[in-house]
Order: structure tokens, then C-alpha cells, then sequence
């Protein structure tokens, strides 16, 4: 029997489990170059926000070992360019589409995702609440328990389809802030966003990057992402897609048997942009040598000591 | 954009041009047919940790296929891509970015290449003087610090075409920088029917800025930035444009107008 990779999320089938991460795809015109987006589970969009943001002056990214530094800045075109240049060419395409939003301010992510609603095609949002609350004296959204579960439910009040609410590792318990996301409503969860970090050229003692920290992310932080995604997995009820420095389907097994329903591969596309081809085809030949029909068969499935 | 491959191909020949240049030429790359003058290509170094790939103008496409990069060595990668040897597999993705738009018939080619810029350069005017323009068109200024950094010197001569190479230290060609050569070439000229291509280090660029906008001459430069993609995904790589907002190097670029960035 031909394994069956398809997936589902909150009511939304996905035709794999692989999709393409927020801020490493850009909007997708770029990667349907390269290979026929059906080819995805789904693609998450790169941020976007109410205004258009330019983002942090270069140089914004600095390789690392086992990965790198970005602080890109959240810069993307803006809620009403999103809708007139980005959504008539994503409504195209015979994929999944996921829209990250941002925004320093609650009422900015609520209006985002309000004008959202009008887009069936948009078949869910992804919230990144690793962004500072200017209201409240800059601290991450997703950091407070009572901040997350408010922005989730105020979102879910405009946006009538599933919303993900995709969790920062840069917390001091992942599983609190889950859980006041399932409180707020939320109907998955993305795990993990970037960890944060910083490098430095020692000729010139001058920091790498213009903004002097940012996310760190790649196959540095897979093991982060690992125990995080296992960690929610065991105290929530919520779907899970698995982020962090997936480079192969071994990865992306890794992240299933942790307890993942999908995954999102981020970095890893900047050094082969259509990996996610390649590990579509490594999973099915995966999932024959090992007997399973479905994915469903390793979601949660590793055995511990 | 133009559909890029990645494919593993052989490394099939290796020189070392002296001072820490060595040109490589790999085989087969899939995507030859389709490379350009101004093109990049994408080079995961193999057997290492690094991580992210390295961007390298094209250098010259045989007709059957082979590629090739000239490289300085400046780092980690670039010092193993230098120790590669005959029949190692290398990664290639490409081509990338934009390309140099073809000059009109009769107009004079001004080039002004320094450093690592000379590459792409040397593939532009190579592939005018095969597509038949003429040769003494082509005015090639080819700056260094010293006589070691004028590379492929008999490869340019074998052109035909307008030679002026320049050292700072005057060991090779005409002492001082490209400006000046450049500058007087141009007022012997008739403005109007010039056209400037440049690449080479960003006071380089600068001048070729300067200059085009100076004397009213369009023409284009080819940038570097930082690039962990080269696929225009990530928006790593950008460059600020004096209309204002942000372009892509990688994906708008590497080639511009001049006049268009902000040096
Ligand atoms: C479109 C494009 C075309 C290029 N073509 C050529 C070419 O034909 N020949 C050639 O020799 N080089 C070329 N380069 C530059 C080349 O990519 C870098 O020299 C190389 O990536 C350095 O790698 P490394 O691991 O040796 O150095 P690293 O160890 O990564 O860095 C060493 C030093 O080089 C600097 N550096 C690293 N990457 C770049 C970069 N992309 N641009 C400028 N400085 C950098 C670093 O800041 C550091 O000071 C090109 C760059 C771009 C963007
Ligand atoms: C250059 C870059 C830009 C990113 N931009 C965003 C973004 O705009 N919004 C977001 O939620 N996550 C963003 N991310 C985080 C990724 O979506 C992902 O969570 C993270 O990179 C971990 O996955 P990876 O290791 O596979 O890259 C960005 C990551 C990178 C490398
Ligand atoms: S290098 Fe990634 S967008 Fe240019």
C-alpha cells in the first residue's frame, strides 16, 4: 500500500505534513520558481503587519556554526500591498496558505487579521506573538500568559477560520504560555519560534549584526525545538507543527515522534530551497520500509527510558 | 528570475593565478545554457561545517557546459574551496540574479574592473566580442595594488579589445587608481555614446557611481552583500535605493543602474 501523507489541522487538510516557514519563503513567488508549491503541505508567509516596515539596516544576518543570526526586522510590504500584489498570486497556488501576522501593538494584529478574514483562500493565520507589546513597555507578547491568551481571543473574534498561535522558546515555561493559548482559543500551535542570540567579529570588536542581537536559528536549535515540541505535546490537547532546524526527513521524524501533526522547514531552504521536495520523497520511502500507512502512526510515538 | 538547478558537479580543472587567486571550472552544470554575463552562482563547500553556501560570479560557460569561478582567498571557505582537488563533487545552484543588459551597436564600452569584480567582466566581454561587437568598442580599465592582482592579463589581451590595466603602485600598466584613467578616457570621448559597467570593491563602485552620474553616462554595477540565500527568500542581502526602500541583491541584483543604489 502507497503511504498516505496527508495530514489535518484544526479542520484544514493538508496533503503532507511539510511546509515552508515564516520569514524563509518569502511570499512564495520566489520557491514556485523553483518547484510546484503543491508540492507543500502549506506555506506560512513572511510576516505581515498593519503598516510596511523596511526592517533593521544591513548587515541583518551572520552565519553560525550549525546555523545563524537574523534580525530582519519583520520588514515585508504592509497589510494593504499583501492584499492587492501577494494574495491574487498565493490564491493561485494548489497549496495551503498560512499567513504569519505581527504587530507592536494588539489593535494592529486585530485589523490585520480582520481584513485577513475576507480571503477564504487565507486557510489559516499563524500568530507571532515573539513580538514586543509597545503598550506594554516592549515586553513580548508571547512572554505573558495573560497577554497571550487575550491576543489569541481578540484575533479569534475577526478571523473566523483556525488561528496558530506560534510560541516563543524565549520563555521560562513553553507549556504556560501554551496553555494560555488554548485558554485564548487557539486552535494550534507553531513550536518554536527563533532563540535569540548574538556574534561578534573579534578583529573589529564590533557585533555582527546591526541590531546587535537576533533570532538564532538552523539545525543548532533542532534539539530546543525537539523538547519543547514534546514538552507541549504532553501537557496540551492542541495540534503541534514542529519548527526548528529541520534539514531531512530524519528530522521531520524526530519532530513526529515528538509530537508534531507537521512541520515547517525554515533555514535549512536559504542552502537547498527545494529540500522540501526532497523530504517528501525520503518520508514516503521512510514510511515503506517501516510498514505505516499514515502519519498519524508516529505523532507522539517516541519511546522514553 | 530564471529557474536555477542545483546540482553536484566535478571539479574538472584547477589553476592557481598566484596571491591567493585560483580559478576553478566545474562539470557538468546543468543549468550552463541558461548562465549570463553577471550571474551568480551558489557553492556549498563540501566536507566542512560551514554552513551556508558561497556566492561567486561566473567567471566564463564553455560551449559544452563547463563553469567557472575566479576566486581571492579570504576566509574559511574560500580557503577550502582553493583545496579542492581534480574530480571533487562541489554543489552548484544557479544562475542567480540579473545579468548586464547588452550595450547598443555603436556605443563605446567602458568597463572598470578591480579585486574579485574582474570575473563577471571578463565573461561580459568575452561573450560581447563572441556575439560580434566589435572588439575595439571595448575599453577594459583594470585596476589592483600591484602587478600580482592584474589577472588573466593575456586571456583579456587575447580579446582584441581596449586594455588599460592600472596599479597603485605602478608595477604594472599605469601608475594610481582607475578613476583618473577613466576620467580622461571619458573627456576624449563623446559622452553621449558611452556606456560604464563596473564591479570590483565598493570604492570602486562608488567612483563608477560618481562618475556616471557626474558626466550623464548610464551604466551599471554589479554589487556584493552578504547572502545566506541567493534565491531572494530570506532578505539578507539588501541595499538601500536612493528612490528610497530596499532592494535584493541577489534577486533585483547583483547587477543595478547606475544612479539606483545607494553606495
Ligand atoms: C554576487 C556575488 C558574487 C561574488 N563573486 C565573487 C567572485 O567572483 N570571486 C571572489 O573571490 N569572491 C566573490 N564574491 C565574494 C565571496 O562570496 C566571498 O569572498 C566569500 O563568500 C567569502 O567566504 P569565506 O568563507 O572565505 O569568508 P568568511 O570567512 O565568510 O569571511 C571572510 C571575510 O570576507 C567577508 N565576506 C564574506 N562574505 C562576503 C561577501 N559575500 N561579500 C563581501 N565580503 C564578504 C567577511 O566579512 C570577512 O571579512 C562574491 C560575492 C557575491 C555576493
Ligand atoms: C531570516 C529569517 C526570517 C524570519 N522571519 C520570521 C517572521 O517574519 N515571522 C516569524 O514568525 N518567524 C520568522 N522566522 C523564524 C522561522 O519561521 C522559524 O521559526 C525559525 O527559523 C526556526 O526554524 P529553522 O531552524 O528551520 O529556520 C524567521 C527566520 C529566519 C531565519
Ligand atoms: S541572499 Fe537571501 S534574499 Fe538575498
Amino acid at each position: 500500500m502507497k503511504p498516505n501523507l496527508s495530514v489535518s489541522i484544526a479542520g484544514v487538510d493538508f496533503a503532507n505534513p511539510i511546509m515552508t516557514a515564516s520569514g524563509c519563503c518569502g511570499y512564495g513567488e520566489e520557491l514556485a520558481v523553483i518547484f510546484p508549491l503543491s508540492k507543500l503541505g502549506a506555506l506560512v508567509t513572511k510576516s505581515i503587519t498593519l503598516k510596511p516596515r523596511l526592517g533593521h539596516p544591513s548587515p541583518r544576518t551572520a552565519e553560525t556554526s550549525s546555523g545563524m543570526l537574523n534580525a530582519i526586522g519583520l520588514a515585508n510590504v504592509g497589510i494593504d500591498k499583501f492584499v492587492t500584489d501577494k494574495i491574487p498570486f498565493l490564491e493561485k497556488q494548489k497549496t495551503k496558505i498560512i499567513v504569519n501576522v505581527a504587530g507592536s501593538k494588539l489593535a494592529e494584529y486585530i485589523e490585520v487579521c480582520a481584513r485577513l478574514n475576507d480571503f477564504e483562500r487565507v486557510d489559516m493565520i499563524e500568530l507571532n506573538i515573539s513580538c514586543p507589546n509597545v503598550d506594554e513597555g516592549g515586553m513580548e507578547f508571547g512572554a505573558d500568559p495573560k497577554m497571550t491568551e487575550k491576543s489569541i481571543s481578540e484575533v479569534k473574534k475577526v478571523f473566523s477560520r483556525p488561528v496558530i498561535a506560534k510560541l516563543s522558546p524565549n520563555v521560562t515555561s513553553i507549556v504556560e504560555i501554551a496553555k494560555a493559548a488554548e485558554q485564548g482559543g487557539a486552535d494550534a500551535f507553531s513550536v518554536i519560534n527563533s532563540l535569540v542570540g548574538t556574534a561578534i567579529d573579534i578583529e573589529t570588536w564590533q557585533t555582527k549584526i546591526t541590531n546587535n542581537k537576533g533570532g538564532l536559528t538552523g539545525p543548532a536549535i533542532k534539539p530546543v525545538a525537539l523538547q519543547m515540541v514534546n514538552a507541549v505535546y504532553s501537557k496540551c490537547s492542541l495540534p503541534i507543527i514542529g519548527i526548528g532546524g529541520i534539514q531531512s526527513a530524519a528530522d521531520v521524524i524526530e519532530f513526529l515522534l515528538c509530537g508534531a501533526t507537521a512541520v515547517q522547514v525554515g533555514t535549512a531552504l536559504f542552502i537547498q530551497p527545494d529540500l522540501p521536495v526532497t523530504i517528501e520523497k525520503e518520508l514516503k520511502a521512510y514510511m515503506k520500509r517501516k510498514k505505516l500507512n499514515s502519519i498519524d502512526e508516529l505523532i507522539g510515538k517516541v519511546r522514553k527510558y | 528570475m530564471i529557474k536555477p538547478t542545483a546540482d553536484d558537479a566535478l571539479l574538472v580543472r584547477k589553476r592557481d593565478l598566484k596571491n591567493n587567486y585560483y580559478s576553478i571550472t566545474f562539470k557538468p552544470f546543468t543549468s550552463a545554457k541558461k548562465c549570463k554575463p553577471g550571474h551568480f552562482i551558489q557553492l556549498q563547500i563540501p566536507k566542512t561545517d560551514i554552513f551556508f553556501r558561497r556566492p561567486m560570479s561566473i567567471a566564463s560557460v564553455s560551449s559544452d557546459g563547463d563553469i567557472e569561478v575566479i576566486f581571492n582567498v579570504v576566509g574559511r571557505g574560500t580557503k577550502l574551496l582553493a583545496n579542492l582537488e581534480k574530480n571533487d563533487t562541489v554543489n552548484i545552484l544557479g544562475p542567480l540574479g540579473s545579468s548586464f543588459s547588452n550595450p547598443k551597436k555603436n556605443e563605446e564600452v567602458v568597463i572598470i574592473a578591480g579585486g574579485v569584480g574582474f570575473p563577471p567582466l571578463m565573461y561580459f566581454a568575452t561573450e560581447l566580442v563572441k556575439s560580434k561587437f566589435p572588439a575595439k568598442q571595448i575599453h577594459f580599465f583594470y585596476g589592483g595594488r600591484s602587478k600580482d592582482d592584474i589577472l588573466e592579463k593575456s586571456r583579456i589581451k587575447k580579446l582584441g579589445l581596449n586594455f588599460y590595466p592600472i596599479t597603485e603602485d605602478g608595477t604594472f600598466g599605469e601608475k594610481g587608481l582607475v578613476t583618473k584613467p577613466v576620467e580622461r578616457f571619458i573627456n576624449e570621448n563623446e559622452k553621449s555614446k558611452l556606456r560604464i559597467y563596473s564591479c570590483g570593491p565598493t570604492g570602486m563602485l562608488k567612483a563608477a557611481n560618481e562618475i556616471g552620474k557626474k558626466y550623464n553616462i548610464p551604466g551599471e554595477l554589479s554589487l556584493e552583500a552578504p547572502m545566506p540565500c541567493g534565491v531572494g527568500i530570506c532578505l539578507g542581502c539588501i541595499v538601500e535605493l536612493e528612490k528610497g526602500g530596499h532592494a535584493r541583491v541577489c534577486a533585483e541584483g547583483p547587477v543595478f543602474q547606475i544612479g539606483e543604489v545607494k553606495l
